[in-house]
C-alpha cells in the first residue's frame, strides 16, 4: 500500500481537468482557490461553522473546507461561476439581485449554491423549510429575510411553470 | 514536506493490513468533518490518513429479520432518507434532522460520528437508545461491541488503531415510540448542551421496555439504566414522571463549560426526559 | 417631489458581480511573486518582553523576512480615523505597531513574517523565540479603576476618558418622584463576526509607491501607514476593495501596516489574512459595560430625574474607546424630556481584547439600559409600554440633556406606535410550555460624525461625450449600498439610466477622499458630496440647452436622457446632443464637490453640553417572543422595525439595513458573547461564538416614515447604525412580559431564563 506524502490529483472544477500535487492535508477548499484560482468560493471560517465554502461535490452541496483535496480526485466539483448556464440558478441569481438579497455578497456563492441544490429536490417548500436548508449557511448582514423571500420567490415561479 | 501522508485502500481488507501496519500512526477519514478542523487546531500533527471514503462495501442500510444494518460510510442525509430507518429506527431519522446543518450531513458519517466519540454527539445517542453493536473489524477478525460498551471518555473509545468500524446494527423498534430531542444555544450548527433519544414500548398503559440515551450530560454519552429500570412496569403518572426526573439526575454527570453550567445541565435533563416521554407519545 | 430613481427598489450595481462569484475581494487577489504574511501573537494577556530572538526564524529557507518592533521606524504614534483635523490627545489613543515593552492583550502581533510559502511562514512563527516575563494583569474595568491597580501601560493611568451630563437638580428630581428604578445592567463584549476575515496585498509599482489593496472601512489609514514608515503620505496609496462586512470592525487598521512593512522590507509583493480565529483574537469588540441606572418618574408617569453611571472596559488600547464614550455619554437619557440629569461615563484600560467602533458606536449600550428601565417603570405605574414612551419621548423643539435643540422633525412618539401596533392581535397560545410576552423599545442615534471631527466628503462626477457618466468617491462600500445610492442621485439629477452611470470607489490616489465608511455618514456625506456636484452639472447642461432651445432654465427639466421644456415636451434635445455641445465650446463636462458637515470646537471639559453631532435618526423595535418556561429559550416570532429614515434612497438597501440590524443585535440580545476569563477568549471560533442562522430569525418586517426631515440628500437620514438600536432592549421587556424575568445582563441566554424562573418557585 502506498504511502503518499504529496498527491498529484485531477479534479474537474466547473468542467475543466485541474491537475496538481496536494499535500494529504490540503482541504478541497484550499485546492479549488489557489490551485484552480476558482475564488468565487470563500474561506469564512475554515472549520466548517459559517458556509461560506459552499460547492458542489458529486451532486451534493458541501462545505469544502471540511474535504480533503485527494477525496476529490476524478470527481465533479461545481461552484457558482461554473453553473453560469444553468437556469436554476440562473434564476436565483437574478432573485437574489433583485429582492436585495445580497449586501456584502461574501456569503452569496455559497448561498446560492445551498439554494439550488434545495430547491432542485424541493418543489413548493415553505419559508420554514427554506430557513432549514440554508441554516449551515451563515450571513451576517441581510437578517436573512430577503434571502428566503428571494428563494421563495424562485420556487413559487417553478411551481407555477409546473402548473 | 508535509507530517502527513496520505492513502487510499482500495478494500476493506488492504485498510485493515495498513492500519494493522501503521499502528496509532494511522487515523481512519472519510467524511473528514471533524478531522479536519483538528488538524488545523493542531491537536493532529502527524498522521497517515487512511482514507476509506471509496469503499461501497461500507456503504448500504439493510434489513434482515428483525435486525437493521448501517455500513459505517453512511451519511447522515442517507439516514435521513431512507424508509428503513425511519420505520425501524425511528429515532436515528429524529436525530439526523437536527444533526449539524444540511451541509454537514451531506458529509458526515455513522462511522465517523462513533469513532470521533464526543460526548455531545447526535449520531451516537439515538444509538445508544437503539440499543445497537458496532461492528469492528481488523486483521485479526471481526468483533461487536455495544454502543453502550463503546465509549471511556471524551474522545476515547475500545476502538484498537488497528480496527476499523464497518458499521452498526439494532433490532428493529418498528412497534415501539420514539423520540430524540437535542437542546442547543441555537437552531442549526448548534453542538448539544443536553440531548435525549428515548425509545419506548408500552403493554397497556404501562411501561414494558424503555432505552434512554443521553448526551453532553457525562464524559461519554450514557444510558440511563436506574432510571429505565424503575420506569419498566410502571403508568407514567405524573408523579412518576417526577420521581423519573430526580432519579435520571443522578445518573448524569455534566460539566460546567462556556456554554452552559453544571446546574442548567441537570435541570435540562430533568426536563428533556419528560418532554421526550411527551413527545413520544403524542 | 417626483422622482424617477430615487426611492425605487433597484438592485445594486454590484449585485450581480456578487450573484455571479466575480468580486474579487481582497484575499481573492494575488500576484505574481507574491509572498505570505504571518503574524506572531502573544500567548499571554499581561506580560513584559524580555527578549525576542528571531534568528532561527530569519535562517529558514523561504523566509525572506522577520520583523519585531524595533524595525519598525514609527512604531508609536498617534491613533488616527480618517479626520483631517487635530482633535488632541483626550481624542487619540497610542497606535503601537508591534509590542514592545509590556504585551497588554493576548493575541498582541508581537512579529511579522513573510515567506515564500503560507506553510513555510507559519513554521517560522513556531521558530521565534519570544522570552516573557507574565505579569498579573487587570480584567475587571472596576478593579483597574482603584488606586495601585495594575497599570495596563507603562505608568499612564488606566483611566481613558471620563465624561458628565448635568442637568438640573437630581437630588431635587428624585425627592420630587413617587417611583423610582433602580438597576445595574451589564453587557458583554461582542465580536462583528464580519464573514470575511481581515486580508489585503500591498506591492511597491514601479515609483516605489507602496499600494495596499485591503478589505477596510477607512482608506485614510493611508496616513497613518506612511508616518509608521517615515514616508510621505503621498507615497502609501490604498485601494479599498469591496468588503465582505465591516460593521465597525474593520475601521481600525488591521493589516495595512504589517503588509506595508513587510513589503517595504522585501520589495516584493506580500499577502496577509487573518484566520477566523485570529480575526476573533486581533480585531476590536463592543466595549463590555456596567451601567448603573437610577430613573424617577411621577405617579402620571413623567420622568423627573435620570441618574446614570457607565464604566466602559476598554480593553488593551485606546483606539476609538473615547468617542465610544462621548456617543454613550450624549445617549444616556434615550430620547427622553428628562428635567434633571446626572451621567457620568468612564472608560478603563483593562488587559483584556480591545474596544472600538462595532455598529451602534456606544449609542447600543445605554439604549439597553434605559430602555428596560421605562418597561419596569411601567409595570410600577401600570402603564402600557407606548403610553409611557410618548408621554416622556422628545419632540420638535426638545432638547437632549446636552443641550442639543431638535429643529427638525423628532419620529419617536411615531415610531413607537407603528410598531407597537404593527404587532396585531394577540395569538393563542397552545403549548403548555410557552408564554408569549412583548416588547417595545425606541431609540435615537446620531448620523455623521462627531460635529468637532470637521468632517467632509468630496465626489467627482463627469459627462462623457456617449452620454454615459462617470463618478469617482473615495466611500469603501461594505455592502450596505453605499456606491448605488450615489448612482441613484446621479441618475435622478442628471436624467441618465442607472445602466449608463460607472461608479470607481475608495482608491486613495484615484478618487477624491470621502472620509470613512462610518459613522451611518456615507449617504448623508458623500450623497450630498455627490448631489452637489451632480447638480452643479445639471446647471450647466441646462444653462446650455436653454441657450439651444431658446427655452428659459426654469422652464426646463432633464429626463430620460434629454432635456425638455415642461410647457411643451415637443420642445427637446437629447444629453448627448446638449453635452457634444458644451465639449465643443470648452463648457466643464465634470465637477468635484465637498460637502462638511457643521463644525464645532472640541469639548473643552469633561462636562459634554452643546452640539455634538449634526443629526440623529429616530426608531422602534417591537417583537413578540415565546419563551420556554422550562429550558429558558427565547423564540422572537414576530419584529417589527419602525424606523424615520427621512427619504429613502433606495427602498431595498433600506430595508435591508433594518432587517439586517434588527437581527446583527438579535444576537446580542440572546446569544452573542465574547467570553473572556483572565483575559483569555473563550470563544475563539465561530464553533463557540455564535451568531443566528436563519433557523433562528423571525421575518423582520419594516415599516419606513419618510418625514424628509434628514439632513442627507433628499431629506434622508441614515439608518446603518440605528438600524441595530432598540432591538436588544425590546426582547428582553417582551421576556419580562412573558415570564417576569428582568434580565439585567446580556445575552439574554436560555440558562439566565431558566434558572431565574426556577428561583422563583
Amino acid at each position: 500500500m502506498e504511502l503518499q506524502k504529496e498527491i498529484t490529483i485531477t479534479v474537474q472544477v466547473n468542467g475543466r481537468p485541474v491537475t496538481a500535487v496536494v499535500a494529504p492535508e490540503e482541504s478541497l477548499l484550499e485546492f479549488v482557490r489557489n490551485r484552480a484560482g476558482v475564488t468565487d468560493v470563500k474561506c469564512g471560517c475554515n472549520k466548517g461553522d459559517c458556509g461560506t465554502c459552499t460547492l458542489v461535490l458529486e451532486g451534493q452541496p458541501v462545505k469544502s473546507c471540511l474535504v480533503l483535496a485527494a477525496q476529490a480526485n476524478n470527481k465533479e466539483v461545481w461552484t457558482v461561476r461554473g453553473m453560469a448556464a444553468d437556469p436554476l440558478m440562473q434564476a436565483l441569481q437574478e432573485s437574489f439581485a433583485t429582492h436585495g438579497a445580497v449586501q456584502c455578497g461574501f456569503c452569496t456563492p455559497g448561498m446560492l449554491v445551498a439554494a439550488r441544490s434545495f430547491l432542485a429536490h424541493h418543489q413548493q417548500p415553505d419559508r420554514e423549510a427554506i430557513k432549514e436548508a440554508l441554516s449551515g449557511n451563515l450571513c451576517r448582514c441581510t437578517g436573512y429575510k430577503k434571502i428566503v423571500d428571494a428563494v421563495a420567490a424562485v420556487a413559487a415561479s417553478q411551481a407555477s411553470a409546473r402548473d | 514536506m508535509s507530517s502527513f501522508a496520505y492513502a487510499v485502500p482500495k478494500t476493506k481488507d488492504e485498510a485493515l493490513a495498513l492500519l494493522n501496519e501503521l499502528g496509532p500512526g494511522g487515523r481512519v477519514v472519510a467524511g473528514c468533518t471533524n478531522i479536519l478542523p483538528d488538524i488545523r487546531a493542531k491537536k493532529i500533527t502527524a498522521c497517515t490518513l487512511v482514507d476509506i471514503s471509496r469503499l461501497a462495501e461500507l456503504k448500504g442500510i439493510n434489513v434482515r429479520g428483525e435486525k437493521v444494518t448501517i455500513g459505517s460510510l453512511t451519511t447522515i442525509n442517507e439516514l435521513l432518507h431512507s424508509e428503513i430507518v425511519a420505520n425501524h429506527g425511528q429515532v436515528l431519522w429524529q436525530a439526523g434532522q437536527r444533526f449539524a446543518d444540511p451541509l454537514v450531513r451531506n458529509r458526515a458519517t455513522i462511522g465517523g460520528n462513533l469513532a470521533n466519540a464526543s460526548p455531545a454527539a447526535d449520531g451516537v445517542v439515538p444509538l445508544l437508545a437503539l440499543d445497537a453493536r458496532v461492528m469492528v473489524a481488523s486483521l485479526a477478525g471481526e468483533r461487536e461491541i455495544p454502543v453502550d460498551a463503546f465509549f471511556t471518555g471524551p474522545g476515547k473509545s475500545v476502538l484498537q488503531p488497528n480496527e476499523l468500524i464497518t458499521g452498526v446494527s439494532f433490532a428493529k423498534t418498528t412497534t415501539m415510540k420514539s423520540a430524540f430531542i437535542k437542546f442547543g444555544l441555537r437552531k442549526a450548527m448548534a453542538i448539544s448542551l443536553a440531548s435525549i433519544g428515548l425509545v419506548v414500548g408500552l403493554k397497556g398503559d404501562k411501561v414494558d421496555q424503555v432505552r434512554i440515551a443521553l448526551g453532553a450530560l457525562a464524559p461519554t454519552p450514557l444510558r440511563a439504566r436506574q432510571t429505565e429500570s424503575y420506569l419498566a412496569g410502571n403508568t407514567l403518572t405524573p408523579a412518576v414522571v417526577a420521581r423519573a426526573q430526580e432519579i435520571v439526575r443522578t445518573e448524569v454527570k455534566p460539566i460546567s463549560d462556556v456554554r452552559a453550567s453544571q446546574e442548567y445541565r441537570l435541570h435540562l435533563t430533568g426536563v428533556l426526559l419528560k418532554r421526550a416521554f411527551e413527545a413520544a407519545l403524542a | 417631489m417626483e422622482t424617477t430613481v430615487i426611492g425605487k427598489g433597484l438592485p445594486k450595481v454590484d449585485a450581480w458581480a456578487k450573484v455571479k462569484g466575480n468580486i474579487v475581494y481582497a484575499d481573492d487577489f494575488t500576484l505574481p511573486g507574491m509572498l505570505y504574511a504571518k503574524v506572531l501573537r502573544s500567548k499571554y494577556p499581561a506580560a513584559r518582553i524580555l527578549a525576542i530572538d528571531t534568528s532561527k526564524a530569519e535562517a529558514l529557507p523561504g523566509v525572506q523576512a522577520v520583523l519585531t518592533a524595533k524595525d519598525v521606524p514609527n512604531n508609536n504614534l498617534r491613533a488616527k480615523f480618517g479626520q483631517s483635523t487635530d482633535v488632541g490627545a483626550q481624542f487619540e489613543g497610542l497606535y503601537r505597531v508591534l509590542a514592545e515593552g509590556k504585551v497588554r492583550f493576548m493575541g498582541e502581533a508581537v512579529a511579522l513574517v513573510a515567506a515564500e510559502s503560507l506553510k513555510v511562514a507559519e513554521e517560522a512563527l513556531d521558530l521565534i523565540e519570544v522570552d516573557y516575563e507574565p505579569l498579573p494583569g487587570v480584567f475587571d474595568p472596576e478593579e483597574a479603576l482603584q488606586p495601585g491597580a495594575y497599570p495596563v501601560g507603562e505608568n499612564e493611568s488606566n483611566v481613558v476618558s471620563r465624561f458628565k451630563v448635568r442637568k438640573g437638580d437630581v437630588e431635587a428630581g428624585f425627592a420630587a418622584a413617587d417611583v423610582i428604578i433602580e438597576n445595574t445592567y451589564r453587557v458583554p463584549f461582542v465580536d462583528h463576526a464580519y464573514l470575511e476575515p481581515e486580508s489585503g496585498v500591498a506591492w511597491l509599482d514601479e515609483d516605489g509607491v507602496i499600494n495596499i489593496r485591503v478589505s477596510t472601512q477607512v482608506i485614510e489609514h493611508f496616513r497613518t501607514v506612511a508616518e509608521v514608515l517615515g514616508l510621505p503620505q503621498n507615497r502609501v496609496r490604498v485601494i479599498g476593495t469591496w468588503l465582505g462586512g465591516g460593521f465597525g470592525g474593520k475601521e481600525d487598521i488591521t493589516v495595512e501596516s504589517f503588509l506595508a512593512l513587510l513589503t517595504w522590507k522585501t520589495g516584493r509583493p506580500v499577502k496577509l489574512t487573518y484566520t477566523r480565529e485570529e480575526s476573533i483574537l486581533a480585531h476590536s469588540k463592543r466595549h463590555a459595560y456596567v451601567m448603573k441606572y437610577k430613573t424617577g418618574a411621577t405617579r402620571d408617569g413623567r420622568l423627573v430625574a435620570l441618574e446614570a453611571e457607565l464604566i466602559s472596559d476598554a480593553g488593551a488600547y485606546t483606539y476609538l474607546t473615547p468617542w465610544v464614550l462621548l456617543y454613550s455619554t450624549v445617549n444616556a437619557t434615550g430620547p427622553y424630556d428628562i428635567p434633571n440629569v446626572k451621567v457620568d461615563t468612564v472608560a478603563v484600560l483593562t488587559n483584556n481584547p480591545f474596544g472600538s467602533a462595532n455598529r451602534g458606536f456606544g449609542a447600543i449600550q445605554p439604549n439597553v439600559a434605559y430602555e428596560s428601565q421605562m418597561d419596569e417603570l411601567a409595570r410600577v405605574l401600570g402603564m402600557d409600554p407606548l403610553t409611557i414612551r410618548q408621554k416622556n419621548c422628545l419632540r420638535q423643539g426638545g432638547s437632549l440633556a446636552t443641550g442639543f435643540t431638535f429643529d427638525r422633525y423628532v419620529a419617536v412618539a411615531d415610531v413607537a406606535e407603528k410598531a407597537w401596533q404593527a404587532l396585531g392581535p394577540v395569538q393563542e397560545n397552545e403549548d403548555k410550555n410557552i408564554r408569549l410576552g412583548r416588547g417595545l423599545a425606541v431609540g435615537l442615534m446620531s448620523y455623521g460624525r462627531l460635529t468637532f471631527l470637521h468632517d467632509s466628503s468630496r465626489s467627482y462626477v463627469k459627462l462623457e461625450l456617449d452620454g454615459s457618466a462617470v463618478i469617482r468617491c473615495g466611500v469603501p462600500d461594505l455592502g450596505g449600498g453605499q456606491a448605488q445610492s450615489l448612482c441613484q442621485i446621479v441618475a435622478e439629477e442628471l436624467g441618465i439610466p442607472l445602466e449608463k452611470i460607472k461608479i470607481y470607489i475608495a482608491d486613495t490616489a484615484l478618487t477624491p477622499l470621502a472620509g470613512t465608511t462610518t459613522a451611518t455618514r456615507q449617504l448623508y456625506m458623500s450623497g450630498n458630496a455627490t448631489l452637489k456636484a451632480a447638480r452643479e452639472l445639471k446647471e450647466r447642461l441646462l444653462t446650455k440647452a436653454a441657450a439651444m432651445l431658446g427655452v428659459r432654465v426654469a422652464y426646463l427639466k432633464i429626463a430620460n436622457e434629454g432635456i425638455e421644456s415642461t410647457v411643451d415636451p415637443q420642445q427637446r434635445i437629447s444629453l448627448k446632443e446638449v453635452i457634444n455641445a458644451c465639449a465643443t465650446e470648452g463648457i466643464e463636462l465634470f465637477c468635484e464637490a465637498q460637502f462638511n458637515a457643521p463644525f464645532t470646537e472640541v469639548p473643552a471639559s469633561e462636562v459634554i453640553s452643546g452640539r455634538t453631532f449634526a443629526d440623529f435618526t429616530f426608531g422602534a423595535h417591537a417583537v413578540e417572543v415565546a419563551v420556554d418556561v422550562e429550558t429558558g429559550a427565547v423564540e422572537v416570532r414576530k419584529l417589527v422595525a419602525c424606523y424615520d429614515v427621512g427619504k429613502a434612497i433606495n427602498v431595498l438597501n433600506v430595508e435591508g439595513q433594518l432587517e439586517g440590524g434588527a437581527i446583527y443585535c438579535l444576537g446580542y440580545a440572546l446569544m452573542e458573547e465574547l467570553a473572556v476569563e483572565q483575559g483569555r477568549i473563550k470563544t475563539p471560533s465561530f464553533s463557540e461564538y455564535l451568531i443566528p442562522t436563519s433557523a433562528d430569525v423571525p421575518d423582520v418586517e419594516t415599516i419606513l416614515i419618510e418625514s424628509g426631515a434628514g439632513l442627507g440628500p433628499y431629506g434622508a437620514k441614515g439608518v446603518g447604525e440605528p438600524a441595530c438600536n432598540s432591538i436588544a432592549p425590546a426582547i428582553l421587556n417582551a421576556i419580562r412580559d412573558a415570564v417576569g424575568v428582568r434580565v439585567t445582563s446580556l445575552p439574554a441566554t436560555p440558562e439566565k431564563i431558566a434558572l431565574a424562573l426556577r428561583k422563583e418557585q
